[in-house]
């Protein structure tokens, strides 16, 4: 344990869970709609913690689809996290526990994974650190399911609040700082437009977002092809 | 229904970990495993703005599209995750209650 790498963790979580507000809330309150009890809806949160994966059931759920439908369909949404999770993996090392380091990967996120990387660009991975960070964001994560779900429709739109934009901030702050040598920024700018042209010849590859897994593969082999 | 999903979200972020650890990694994978990073915030960052809600919009009624330029400016100006929410939320909030 160590106090200042927590303190860190819980300050680096802060944009996350500003940025998860309106999307667990939203989320609390749909599930709410979508015939979920507010217990289900947080213990959902609990034990997923996949934001698009957990809108998608949802929407399964609403369609009258199967169980296992909502499955075959995060199988793909999350098939993302391997490629994160494996990323990560250099980092951890030496640094995390296997142990810890597995059961800590359950806070895995889109979110925790940019601030992750970009923290370690500078500086060791540690356990504390990265408990800190996970823990933190799951809990800003189940909190803002918890109020979505008591609170419903009766609340004020988030959208005038203008956090809609908390996330693509995010995205765009983290890209610039994880930006150290001149092929990450041609790896970015093939992922970028790649994933855009896959979106617009298979549109249903955004809602699994597989072609963020695609446009990111090509980009980082076309990134170790090209002479740094 | 949620089990099903809890253990297909999970298992990816954690077999890599617990698995991978032990293996050391060949330089040519580590340093394609660093273009990961930079490649999957650019895709992020991109749907995020030009399809804020699942479905593309390239018009200029797409506010997040007006607002991804201060906030790109602030994050290479100011490198501080703070300063771009600060931008990109207030901008949003501007161009939402004027439009």
């Amino acid at each position: 344990m160590n106090r200042a790498e927590i303190i860190t963790g819980i300050r680096d979580s802060i944009p996350i869970i500003l940025g998860y507000l309106p999307l667990g809330f939203a989320f609390g309150v749909l599930a709410t709609q979508a015939g979920m009890t507010i217990i289900q809806a947080t213990v959902m949160s609990i034990l997923c913690f996949t934001g698009a994966g957990q809108y998608i059931a949802l929407g399964v759920m609403q369609a009258g689809g199967a169980v296992l439908t909502a499955i075959m369909a995060n199988i793909l949404v999350n098939l993302r996290y391997f490629l994160f999770a494996t990323s990560m993996v250099p980092h951890l090392r030496n640094h995390v526990p296997i142990k810890w380091a597995s059961i800590l990967s359950y806070g895995l996120t889109d979110e925790t994974y940019a601030v992750a990387m970009n923290h370690y660009c500078n500086h060791e991975a540690s356990t504390s650190y990265m408990a800190a960070l996970n823990l933190s964001s799951h809990f800003g994560w189940i909190t803002s399911t918890l109020l979505g779900a008591f609170l419903g429709a009766n609340i004020a739109d988030t959208d005038r609040l203008g956090l809609g934009f908390a996330l693509p901030a995010m995205y765009i702050c983290l890209l610039i700082l994880v930006i150290n040598k001149r092929n990450d920024i041609l790896a970015a700018v093939i992922a970028a437009v790649l994933c855009i042209v896959i979106g617009l010849i298979w549109p249903s590859t955004i809602h699994n977002m597989s072609n963020i897994i695609v446009a990111s593969v090509v980009a980082a082999t076309i990134g170790v092809l090209v002479n740094e | 229904m949620i089990l099903g999903v809890s253990a297909v979200s999970l298992l990816p972020r954690i077999l890599p970990v617990a698995f991978l650890s032990s293996f050391e990694f060949p330089p040519v994978l580590i340093r394609w495993l660093s273009y990961i990073a930079p490649a999957v915030l650019a895709a992020l960052a991109a749907l995020s703005v030009l399809a804020p809600g699942g479905e593309y919009d390239f018009s200029i009624g797409n506010l997040y599209i007006w607002a991804f330029v201060p906030t790109f400016i602030t994050a290479i100006l100011t490198r501080s995750l703070f300063y771009s929410l600060l931008v990109g939320i207030g901008t949003m909030a501007i161009l939402n209650n004027l439009m």
